[in-house]
């Protein structure tokens, strides 16, 4: 008898669990290469042992979006986008991990760090040294880092060999655990950071969508409710 | 409910962003300006299903796994470092700096501290002060009866007098430049403090390697963009408003679950 309540609770919870996913993606719409996740349904079925079988629903699988964000020009030298696919690779004390926000800057030995202070590495793992006082920095489509016209080595950019298996971690940060490997033929543009890819008008119509999806549920549940209070009335009259 | 608090650091998020704008906004016409842009990066991430899970007998794994983030957080007011516009003053003692580079002046405490405001003075005893009085490192002292000044591009110093065509050399300016000049910090009254993430100032005379040149005559403006403020002013509101709906719908989801006999 209870099987319809528990079915719309599976529902009900996955519902105000994407409702987090949409409201962290609306909280990150200005995130420096912030990356869109999405939360897939997908159904479980139950064996009743009555022969049976009732279906549950399931918010197990998160996806991100591999969408471009919108490039905002800032005309930092420092200030770097990839166009297409790819990440920038940094060093962080638990290790190395990948990341879409290009704003670097240049620590105080000269080396290429990102605002939090990880070195960000070249296509070889190796980090990248900056001359502190360099007059012009400049960075080619290929990532190519020059000082005053000297080639001071390449910026990194990695593809993870499973995309699906990416984890978030703070910072705008993904670990790779499955490894990544470089790109032959980057496009870095120099000048330029992307913007959180996050659909804003998608967001909040898929937000309007899981209210009333969420309310929905709460009238289904009030009518059960209903139906099992009069039949218990209809027993004892 | 976690997502109204996801939605709250949203909002404060996209406050600090209006806050950022309208101090650019309001420093519009300060000499020697940077404009200064937020920066933002995601929460900590709790993780509901771990990627990788062995869910089945046979060894089948989950492909992806669910993480639920907790919102937004300011990471880094950055300084935005452009060379701004020039603008003629006629005045013998405004220097603009041509490229990257700070002005060494003595705060009265006997801290250095930089800028790039170059509206220069001469104080009572003939020595070249800022605005507010704090004297240019090195001491420059100008002689009373000097008729006119001349500054050239490498910072050198020549007064005229009346007795003598030729000039006598009173000093020179040098510049400080930083390995990360974005790690400075502001004091206020356009100067800044060298601090830990910025690099002691690596001084030179003007025209030195990486260092730019001095241009008498002239004062550099504010690098503030209006048009560029106001679009992302516009977006910063919108933002706002979009996190403050994500609030009140999810209101209405927990109404409707009080509502439930």
């Amino acid at each position: 008898m209870e099987t319809a309540t528990y079915a719309i609770l599976s529902r009900q919870s996955g519902l105000l669990r994407e409702m987090r996913i949409v409201a962290n993606n609306v909280a990150n719409a200005a995130t420096t290469g912030y990356r869109e996740g999405q939360l897939v349904f997908s159904e479980m079925v139950q064996d009743t042992r009555h022969g049976a079988s009732v279906s549950m629903a399931r918010a197990r699988i998160q996806t991100t979006s591999t969408a471009q964000g919108a490039l905002t020009q800032t005309a930092g030298p420092l200030d770097m986008a990839i166009e297409g696919d790819g990440f920038f690779m940094v060093e962080t004390p638990d290790g190395e991990r990948l990341t879409r926000a290009g704003s670097f800057a240049l620590s105080t030995n000269g080396d290429l760090v990102t605002p939090a202070g990880h070195l960000v590495l070249g296509p070889g793992g190796a980090p990248l040294f900056l001359p502190p006082m360099a007059a012009t920095i400049h960075v080619g489509p290929d990532g190519t880092l020059s000082a005053d016209g000297q080639p001071m080595g390449q910026i990194g950019v990695f593809q993870p060999t499973n995309p699906a298996a990416l984890v978030r971690e703070d910072g705008v940060l993904f670990r790779a655990d499955d490894g990544a490997d470089p790109i032959l033929t980057p496009r870095v543009l120099q000048g330029f950071l992307e913007g959180s890819n996050v659909n804003a008008i998608s967001q909040v119509a898929r937000m309007v969508e899981i209210q009333r999806a969420y309310e929905l549920g709460q009238s289904f549940l009030e009518r059960e409710d209903d139906r099992v209070r009069n039949t218990i009335k209809a027993l004892i009259r | 409910m976690q997502a109204l608090k996801i939605a709250a650091t949203g909002m404060s998020a996209q406050q600090l962003r209006v806050e950022t704008i309208s101090n650019n906004l309001a420093n519009m016409n300060t000499t020697g300006y940077n404009a200064r842009r937020a920066e933002f990066a995601d929460l900590h991430y709790q993780q509901i299903s771990r990627a990788g899970t062995v869910r089945a007998a046979d060894g089948s794994v989950l492909p992806t796994g669910v993480q639920l983030g907790l919102g937004v957080r300011p990471a880094a007011i950055t300084v935005h470092l452009a060379q701004g516009a020039f603008s003629a003053t006629g005045s013998d003692l405004d220097v603009a700096i041509e490229g990257s580079g700070y002005l060494e002046v003595t705060l009265p405490s006997g801290q250095a501290a930089f800028t790039r405001d170059g509206s220069l003075k001469r104080s009572a005893e003939g020595l070249v002060v800022t605005s507010e009085g704090y004297p240019v490192a090195p001491e420059i002292v100008i002689p009373p009866d000097a008729r006119s000044l001349s500054i050239n591009a490498d910072g050198e110093v020549y007064a005229y007098f009346a007795e003598n065509v030729e000039g006598q050399l009173l000093g020179q300016f040098t510049l400080a430049g930083f390995a990360n000049a974005k790690g400075l910090e502001a004091l206020g009254g356009n100067l800044f403090a060298e601090t830990e993430a910025s690099g002691p100032p690596i001084l030179g005379n003007p025209g030195d390697d990486g260092l730019g040149t001095l241009l008498q005559g002239y004062l550099e403006d504010s690098s503030v963009d209006a048009v560029r403020e106001v679009t992302e002013l516009i977006e910063a509101q919108r933002g706002y408003e979009m996190n403050a709906k994500v609030i009140s719908a999810v209101d209405q989801m927990m109404g409707a679950t009080t509502q439930v006999r």
